[in-house]
């Protein structure tokens, strides 16, 4: 009955780590898993860190700086007084206001929900939106959704955006357009005045008439507003430009050279056995990534089948960090990669038709020998040629995003194509015969300015989505051309970076205040359907062109003859979706069933289609990558801003990058031996110079990150976004570079100097270190079949507790590590659901972060190319919980159901429990961040959960609230509780699956089934705390015999985990 | 000179002792005000539960028409009093402010009499689908002509009916509070 049992049976191997200075001190469990270098190096200051119970504390504060902490604390105690002298008045008189006529759909106090879509040029999911008397509260996946049942970080963050102060509340007259030369100017009334609607439209219309009309808008997925800007084009004989906030032109580019046709062809995950992906982020900033993230995880679920990830990586990526095999290369050697494994399948394993092609073989020869030239090892190079061969049509070759729009990303589209149509990919893990329904215009943002220049614009309409002067390297040949316009007109919701060069600011509904629909892949239909009123004074982006047809009597007739925009999207589903998906059913009927499902059509279903022909003439213009000096740019989105639509959004900032766990912040990835060569330690302000220019930012130390890649982040450094998001981090758009027409982002020579500044960077992945004791549990795959429970090494639990006796539900969860991917909806998804403050970068760094739910990021191995494991720890609610036993107050205990409640009112803020607590999940109050969330974002808050006030512990309950809703459900309904109908909002927003919650007392339930796999384990399961969580063992399909070579803890093996067992 | 430091200082200590005396007294008043049993308000029309459920016999569902489904019961819509006052005793005073908040389309501020801490949730529906009778927490409602709270909604008072064994009522404290 050992507790220290066999955390230092093993020693300890010394690894040289470069920056970890000499003789590092000698390391207490197992270190092969680490949160950052300072815990890899054994920093001391780390070790100070990593033992006190919370980074501050406000006495604490006060000993920096003088005589602040007690002034401080006579402040507090100066309110606190107050408030005990104003607590004896008698209690405020509340009113109740009843409806004047009740709608027949509202139940008061209760949810109702409605099915929408969500979608931001990336994603398009289908959501339920669940509202409470008309109040839009909490998005959530629809689980019969054809393409994923789960909601991106981004989905559930976009009811925030809806109750944005800073929105525009009427439509705005810029008097003065903005002078180019005072950016930084307030506007004040005398620049920016309300107008009316209708004097802005006659105004408009006037002009309108005129010709000369652009309208430049974002890519749409949705079928009916397509039709909308044609039937506008039409009636005014518009030019329309296309300006996506995720570009995809070298995609297109690449298809049309290819194939011919320039749509965006669906990739199936889900049919794919081994997925090769080259800088493309399928699973966070590139593509569907919910639906690529639920067919990933269908891959991998049970691991007896499970497909391989490989991913050739510039900087460290969800996807990267998912796979498993990474390679890291530069972005210059991405076609090395592409083209070296089409060289080596058709000219030397001549693979394919292909093969006796003398002009490919040509083509392909400069590329001979990739494996050398990458530094990647050639058995493992071989190996993956020899799969990649071996699997017919079951492979699928992945590029794309930001890293890869480089000079050469139209020729690597080129040559993952060629890879793809080699493999017998085509057709089948690479669906062109349903492609996504996202569509843009041919022509883009610099044909735009060319056409202003040549003075064939009058008229310039913009779509609120697309933010040019921010976000493009275009943006100040776009300022100077719109000076030469008539009359810029604007539908932002703001006065934007771009809004505030237009006379008109004309703010279009957000999405849940107007009807829409869209289309995520060819077939599938989903209808956009509002849940409140528009809160203020604006208008949907249709209906303002129908308006202004309307007004000037131009155009088709649905045009001008539909009133609004719903009456335009009924008689457009009636007459072109209606034909072809509803199956003969009456018009009426198919609308109200795909209102009801969220969705009419299919996604996936159908049989592979033929392969199209590969235009071998394509590969001619794929050349070797011309070399480059020094260092290389990678420029790539976050997972939590993707096309940076929500950067005024709070939650997403507050939302830890996956990988690098910073957030409230941008800064360059660089490699530790890059930092031991410059000198540089993390958060030191460096100045990043492509050519001419440059911009500052602080470092931060990536592990896996390739010596000569620089990465930094886009869509930070807004400067008119909002309160919350200005001035977050920093622009990377100076550093991008125009050729052409197309914007080269990445793989650009950059050089890097020290500016002798530093910032402290905002990462809790030193927060909660759990010291090394089994925590992650992994096995190859090959170790798997030979044994389910491998490496999952059982300790012998002794209790001197009794035991509670259960006798109704149970409730226990599962979180398979095996298909969490670490994309953080879950996060996001528990702080909407339990009104979670946000804290801000300040007591981020003071590690008082509030979320309920977190992801631990565990990297393993060496710092050169470590592999990561993600693992989600919310409150384990155990049955010993050892917070229960100290609680003076009695503010947590246990229920009859298994859960450790918290009682917020009773709690006095002790903190004991926190102090006792083995998983650090609770989380205190420090201040009343309640009272300072700005009007309306409180409309937002869920009035089923207590918002708590300072000096209250808080932590996840399982959703109690959820469970409670569902039980009494089943009650009104006079039936038992089902499995499935409580659920928690982390396990409903994973798009993977990943988390099962259900009642353990019923041994049908999902979670009484996942319990007993024999990869099942609990956290620290030696203490004796009995938690109701278990998580399931990761599973490395990487070719691999041990996971660890040299055993130990982790790699134990079976003989010794029984021999542990004592009887 | 001595004499107004006295005077101040006596001033001083005049004033600590009402303020101190005014705390106190304060803090002690809020232990009998906390719970509001017996509260009465005046309401912005004169509505009678007597007339309306002792005399004329409706029932409680016919207005609060979704207390077996919602964890609050419902105060009807103005539509609902309509339903019955197109008709009847259209000529009173009362009335008349009904009719004319109705037909402009504005609603009644009533002033809520069962009032509960933020962080309590009970549940309506949880205790009429188990059979409790209305009259269990809110008393003789059918004989007030004014309605006042009957019970003192304390949480002793609600545990006190959990714990008796034949409600099997549940007795965790994430049933009200979370």
């Amino acid at each position: 009955m050992s507790f220290d049992h066999s955390h230092h049976d093993h020693t300890e191997k010394k690894s040289p780590l470069p920056s970890a200075g000499p003789a590092s001190p000698e390391r207490a469990g197992d270190t092969r898993y680490w949160n950052s270098l300072e815990q890899w190096g054994q920093d001391p200051e780390f070790q100070k860190l990593a033992e006190a119970e919370f980074q501050s504390s406000p006495l604490r504060e006060g000993a920096s700086e003088e005589g602040w902490a007690r002034r401080e604390f006579l402040k507090l105690m100066g309110a606190s007084l107050a408030l005990s002298a104003s607590g004896c008045i008698r209690r405020p008189v509340q009113k109740i206001v009843p409806y004047n006529k009740q709608p027949e759909e509202v139940v008061l106090g209760q949810a109702s929900y409605y099915s929408s879509v969500y979608s931001d040029g990336l994603d398009v999911s289908g959501v339920l939106i669940r509202t409470r008397e008309g109040r839009p509260l909490m998005v959530e996946g629809n689980k019969k959704f054809p393409t994923g049942h789960g909601v991106s970080a981004r989905g559930h963050a976009h009811i925030l955006s809806l109750y944005d102060p800073d929105r525009a509340r009427t439509p705005l007259h810029n008097l003065q357009r903005m002078d180019k030369n005072d950016v930084s100017k307030n506007r004040t009334n005398r620049d920016t005045i309300a107008a009316k609607w209708d004097a802005a439209d006659d105004a408009i219309v006037k002009q309108l008439n005129e010709g000369g009309v652009a309208l430049l808008i974002p890519g749409f997925s949705s079928p009916t507003t397509n039709a909308v800007i044609g039937d506008f084009a039409q009636a005014f004989g518009a030019k329309i430009y296309g300006d996506e906030s995720i570009p995809h032109d070298s995609l297109r580019a690449g298809q049309e050279a290819a194939y011919g046709g320039r749509q965006i062809p669906n990739l199936r995950v889900d049919r794919a056995k081994m997925i090769v992906s080259v800088d493309g982020d399928f699973l966070g900033t590139f593509h569907a990534t919910n639906a690529a993230s639920k067919q990933f995880a269908d891959g991998r679920r049970d691991p007896k089948t499970m497909n391989r990830l490989v991913a050739f990586e510039s900087t460290y990526s969800l996807t990267g960090a998912n796979a498993d095999i990474r390679v890291r290369i530069k972005p210059s050697q991405q076609l090395d990669v592409v083209m070296g494994l089409a060289h080596d399948l058709v000219v030397a394993r001549r693979v394919s038709s292909f093969a006796g092609n003398a002009d490919v073989a040509a083509r392909l020869r400069p590329f001979a020998g990739a494996a050398a030239k990458l530094g990647v090892e050639q058995a493992l190079w071989d190996r993956l040629v020899e799969d990649l061969a071996k699997l017919d049509g079951e492979s699928l070759i992945v590029a794309g995003g930001s890293a890869t729009e480089t000079a050469d990303g139209v020729s690597l589209q080129i040559a993952v194509n060629f890879l793809n149509s080699v493999l017998g990919n085509d057709g089948k893990t690479v669906d062109h015969a349903r492609p996504l329904g996202l569509q843009s215009p041919d022509l883009g943002l610099a044909d735009l300015i060319a056409d202003i220049n040549a003075g064939n614009v009058k008229t310039l309409i913009l779509h609120g989505e697309c933010n040019p002067v921010y976000a493009s390297p275009l943006g100040a040949g776009f300022v100077e051309a719109m000076k030469k316009v008539k009359l810029v007109v604007s539908t932002a919701d703001r006065n934007d970076e771009t809004s505030i060069y237009a006379d008109y600011v004309l703010p279009d509904n957000h999405v849940m205040e107007a009807w829409n629909d869209a289309q995520p892949v060819q077939g599938l239909f989903v209808l956009q359907q509002p849940t409140i009123r528009p809160m203020y004074d604006t208008r949907s982006f249709q209906l303002t062109l129908m308006s202004w047809a309307y007004l000037a009597e131009k155009g088709p007739k649905r045009l001008t003859e539909n009133e609004t925009y719903y009456d335009y999207l009924r008689a457009y589903w009636r007459s072109e979706i209606a034909p072809k998906v509803a199956g003969g059913k009456a018009f009426d009927d198919f609308w109200d069933e795909t209102l009801q499902n969220g969705f009419a059509g299919t996604a996936l279903e159908g049989a592979p289609s033929a392969p199209r022909a590969f235009r071998v003439n394509a590969l001619a213009q794929v050349k070797p990558s011309a070399p480059v000096e020094g260092y290389q740019l990678v420029l790539y989105p976050t997972s939590m801003f993707a096309g940076g639509t929500l950067t005024n959004v709070s939650w997403l900032h507050e939302l830890p990058d996956p990988v690098t766990k910073i957030c409230w912040d941008n800064y360059v990835s660089v490699s530790l031996k890059t930092a031991d060569k410059e000198k540089l330690k993390e958060g030191d302000i460096v100045e990043l110079k492509v050519g001419d220019r440059s911009v500052k930012v602080p470092v931060h130390i990536q592990p896996g990150q390739h010596d000569e890649a620089l990465a930094l982040a886009i869509g930070y450094g807004r400067s008119r976004t909002g309160q919350v998001g200005n001035g977050i981090g920093v622009s990377a758009v100076p550093l991008m570079r125009v050729d052409g027409k197309r914007v080269i982002a990445s793989g650009q020579a950059v050089s890097l100097k020290k500016t002798g500044k530093h910032v402290n960077l905002a990462s809790v992945q030193s927060h909660h270190t759990m010291e090394g004791r089994k925590i992650v549990v992994e096995a190859t795959l090959k170790e798997y079949l030979k044994n389910e429970g491998a490496n999952n090494h059982q300790h012998h639990v002794w209790s001197m507790w009794s035991g509670h006796q259960y006798n109704g539900h149970k409730w226990a969860m599962v979180v398979d590590l095996n298909t969490c991917n670490g994309c953080g909806s879950c996060q996001v998804a528990c702080q909407s659901e339990n009104n979670i403050p946000v804290v801000g970068k300040r007591y981020i760094l003071e590690g008082r972060e509030m979320h309920w739910l977190r992801i631990d990021r565990y990297y393993v191995g060496s710092p050169e190319n470590p592999e990561v494991v993600f693992q989600p720890v919310m409150c384990q609610q155990c049955d010993n919980a050892p917070c229960e036993t100290v609680c003076p107050v009695l503010a947590t205990v246990h229920s009859s159901e298994g859960l450790n409640d918290m009682v917020y009112n009773r709690c006095v803020g002790t903190r004991y429990c926190s102090n006792n607590c083995p998983y650090k999940v609770r989380r205190f109050n420090w201040f009343n961040y309640a009272k300072n969330i700005q009007k309306p974002l409180h409309l937002a808050l869920n009035p089923d959960v207590t918002v708590r006030a300072r000096g209250v512990m808080e932590k996840c309950t399982f959703c109690v609230h959820r469970i409670k809703e569902a039980k009494l459900q089943a009650k009104l309904e006079k039936r038992d509780l089902r499995d499935g109908d409580a659920t928690t909002a982390c396990e409903a927003s994973c798009a993977a699956g990943a988390i099962v919650f259900g009642d353990l007392n019923d041994p049908n339930s999902r979670v009484a089934k996942a319990y007993k796999q024999q990869r099942a384990y609990a956290l620290l399961e030696e203490f004796g705390a009995a938690p109701s969580v278990r998580y399931l063992t990761k599973i490395r399909n990487n070719g691999q015999d041990q996971r660890f070579q040299d055993g130990g803890h982790h790699g134990q093996s079976t003989t010794s985990k029984h021999e542990d067992k004592h009887s | 000179m001595q004499r107004r430091v006295i005077q101040r200082s006596l001033r001083g200590a005049l004033f600590a002792l009402i303020a101190g005396s005014c705390f106190l007294a304060g803090c002690k008043f809020q232990f009998g005000v906390g719970y509001n049993q017996g509260y009465q308000p005046d309401q912005p029309i004169a509505f009678s539960h007597e007339l309306h459920v002792s005399q004329n016999q409706i029932q409680c569902q016919y207005c609060h028409s979704q207390v077996e489904r919602s964890n609050h019961s419902n105060i009807p819509a103005l539509s609902t009093c309509m339903n019955c006052h197109m008709v009847v005793k259209t000529d009173s005073p009362e009335i008349q402010k009904l009719r004319e908040a109705y037909d402009a389309g504005r609603s009644i501020e009533w002033t809520k009499v069962h009032m509960l801490p933020e962080h309590v949730k009970f549940s309506h529906m949880a205790h009429v689908q188990k059979g409790v009778d209305c009259k269990t927490c809110h008393g003789e409602i059918e004989k007030m002509a004014k309605v006042y709270q009957y019970s003192d909604l304390s949480m002793g008072w609600c545990v006190n009916c959990h714990r008796e064994p034949e409600n099997k009522a549940p007795l965790n404290c994430s049933t009200c509070h979370h």
